[in-house]
């Protein structure tokens, strides 16, 4: 694993990539540090994340990009996984060296609080706190980012779907607003994703029968759930949209609060997506 | 010791590799043989752990190597078709992180051993130079240097000479022999020459199937039972062919020249028995007197066209369609008999597939003779032409 780590970590810096990211990062940090911070003297250090939040959508989607996608295209994943080492160490490998990049723009982000002290009475601890949501925050994005860059040998692809996913997320409580109309429109959309899951079942078990059981269970399931508890539909229905705002639980930090449940999220969506990625490796080698 | 029991791959529809199963003893170099798409590749990925087998299974040094991953890969070298190499990388950096990945854990280690295998593979006076740099036969070198890292049992080499020019060709063969003095190699090929050169045992693969195994010599001497028989008769051409396909186990007759009322042919036994003198006799009751009369070994290469060809090369009715050509030709050259046969080999040009011309003569003749069979799989032939074994 520490070999993986290395060689990727040096990757990146042999190359733009690593550099770029970097700069950008501390480029939109810098920026509204100095206006919110410096120019209007605001002790506010989070807001300041808060407002940075945007450049992570364009800017860790290229370094979690070539993580696996170029590996896969040069061949090269034939060595890694010919070699004496476990499918998770690769992983995580792999991971750790992406974060090890996005720790450098926040190690740097850490002297800003501190600049700000000199002048005056700051919140430290809130500021710290949300530096850790934040660097949580694009632990999670870059695992979402990981698992995409499996999925295909085209960087470009990797990058593009990465974007799209990051963006539906920091959209999702505007698109939320869009549902929260009724249990029909609740309804309505839990049968869809029905549909969607029989269909998959069915075409993973390559069985008919088990993929319209898996429909007819649902769906009476589902009608059974609409008729008797109509309001359970919709709160699942937000609490779905909910978990997959990857961006709303960081708010909470910026609001001054220290959130538990917010930093479990984020290391279960960094656990999940990690895991995911192993699987899709594990299962290439099957087809 | 490799143990390949019942391999099988299937993507959807198409097998690639159907129930292979063989044993690699230790200390000896394996020849992995057989044309393009073949499966060699997806036997050699899935021996090594890259791929799943849909059934079957693979030991190495009796660790399996899905139940037992970790220790099973760690017996193992690989090189494959295309070297993984990280172009982005110095060689010595390369070498050191692949070192470090099978489990060289000291830095001074990793340095000792990255400098034994650059000694080794003459890679020491580019040790220095990035990757991208480096030409294709430095980068196969550089592979094959990854591959001896962590000092494995077995060493597995897919293709190790495909697009490097003779002389690199000469070297990787002779650093492939010297590493079979101490390591187990097994090496794919789809070129006989090299693999009849430097292999201890062969096995040919086609269409996905183990078709033949043993040693060089044991492939070329089971198939010679199939004796080929090559003859000159005088008289008329549909006379002497009638004659020669009325005996029961000749088969495949081609007529190889024709000049005047003599006509030459080759034809197969079928039954490994030696069937000169029946020939003989039919030919002289048939008022074809016998002027030449010959059997002939089969070299590996005919051995190997017989196994992978799905039909063996033109039939008999295809034969009698396509001979002309070859006929003429050989008339305008001048060429007669088999016995004066490299000279009917070089007088060959006119004919159509003279490029062939490397080949042992009846084959060449016959490639000649049936343009549309025996050019499916000249690359054996031409292979070993320009290497002039």
């Amino acid at each position: 694993m520490t070999a993986i780590f290395k060689r990727e970590t040096k990757s990146y810096f042999t190359g733009m990539i690593g550099y770029v990211v970097i700069a950008v990062l501390v480029a939109f940090i810098g920026l509204y540090y100095s206006a919110n911070c410096l120019v209007y003297g605001s002790p506010d250090f989070s807001s300041v994340l808060y407002s940075t939040t945007i450049a992570m959508l364009f800017v860790l989607p290229a370094l979690s990009m070539r993580s696996f996608a170029d590996e896969r295209r040069n061949k090269t994943d034939q060595l890694l996984l010919t070699s004496p080492i476990t499918i998770p160490q690769i992983v995580l490998g792999k991971y750790l060296a992406q974060l090890a990049v996005f720790a450098v723009p926040m190690l740097l982000a850490c002297l800003l609080p501190l600049l700000l002290s000199a002048f005056g009475e700051v919140l430290l601890a809130g500021a710290y706190a949300t530096l850790l949501a934040y660097f949580l925050l694009g632990a999670a994005c870059i695992a979402v980012g990981t698992f995409v860059s499996v999925l295909t040998e085209n960087q470009i692809i990797a990058y593009l779907a990465t974007f799209g996913l990051l963006l539906a997320s920091y959209l999702m409580e505007d698109i939320q607003t869009l549902f929260t109309t009724g249990s029909t429109m609740a309804f309505i959309i839990f049968s869809i994703a029905l549909v969607v899951i029989a269909v998959l079942v069915g075409l993973v078990c390559k069985s008919l029968t088990v993929g319209c059981g898996t429909f007819c269970g649902g769906a009476v399931l589902l009608i059974l759930v609409f008729q008797m508890r109509p309001t359970w539909l919709l709160n699942g229905l937000n609490s779905v949209l909910d978990a997959l705002a990857l961006f709303a639980p960081f708010r909470d930090f910026v609001g001054g609060m220290f959130s538990l449940s917010s930093i479990l999220y984020y290391l279960s969506v960094v656990g999940l997506f990690l895991f995911l990625t192993g699987q899709a490796l594990e299962r290439r080698r099957w087809n | 010791m490799i143990e390949v029991s019942h391999l099988t791959k299937r993507y959807g529809a198409h097998l690639a590799v159907d129930d292979i199963s063989f044993t690699v003893e230790d200390g000896c170099i394996y020849g992995l043989l057989g044309p393009n798409g073949a499966g060699k590749s997806t036997t050699m990925n899935m021996v090594t752990g890259y791929l799943s087998p849909t059934s079957g299974t693979v030991t190495i040094n009796g660790h399996d190597i899905q139940q037992e991953p970790q220790a099973a890969k760690a017996c193992i070298g690989y090189l494959p078709e295309l070297p993984p190499l990280y172009i982005d990388m110095g060689v010595t950096e390369y070498l050191s992180f692949v070192a470090e990945l099978k489990g060289v854990r000291k830095k001074a280690d990793r340095t000792a051993a990255v400098a034994r295998v650059c000694e080794r593979t003459g890679l020491r006076e580019v040790s220095r130079r990035l990757i991208r740099n480096l030409s294709k036969g430095y980068r196969q070198r550089v592979g094959l240097a990854a591959a001896l890292l962590g000092d494995p049992r077995v060493i597995i080499l897919d293709e190790p000479t495909v697009g490097l020019d003779p002389v690199q060709m000469i070297e990787i063969r002779e650093l492939i022999h010297d590493l079979g003095q101490h390591h187990t190699v097994i090496l794919s090929s789809h070129i006989l020459s090299e693999v009849q050169t430097i292999c201890d045992r062969v096995l040919i693969i086609s269409g996905g199937k183990l078709v033949a195994q043993g040693t060089p010599e044991e492939l070329a001497a089971r198939l010679a039972s199939r004796g080929m028989i090559s003859a000159t008769a005088q008289g008329g051409r549909e006379a002497v062919l009638a004659a020669a396909a009325a005996l029961p186990g000749l088969s495949d007759l081609r007529v190889t020249a024709e000049k005047g009322d003599e006509v030459s042919f080759t034809a197969v036994s079928t039954d490994g028995a030696d069937h000169r003198a029946e020939l003989s006799a039919a030919l002289a009751a048939a008022g074809c007197p016998v002027l030449s009369l010959a059997s002939e070994q089969m070299s590996l290469e005919e051995v190997f066209l017989q196994l992978t060809e799905s039909e063996p090369a033109g039939g008999e009715p295809a034969g009698e369609e396509t001979q002309q050509p070859a006929g003429e030709a050989a008339e305008e050259a001048g060429a007669a008999a088999p016995e004066s046969g490299p000279a009917a080999a070089e007088a060959e040009p006119p004919a159509p597939d003279a490029e062939d011309g490397a080949g042992d003569e009846p084959d060449d003749s016959a490639g000649a003779g049936a343009p549309p069979a025996p050019d499916d799989p000249p690359r054996p032939e031409e292979e070993n032409g320009k290497e002039g074994d």
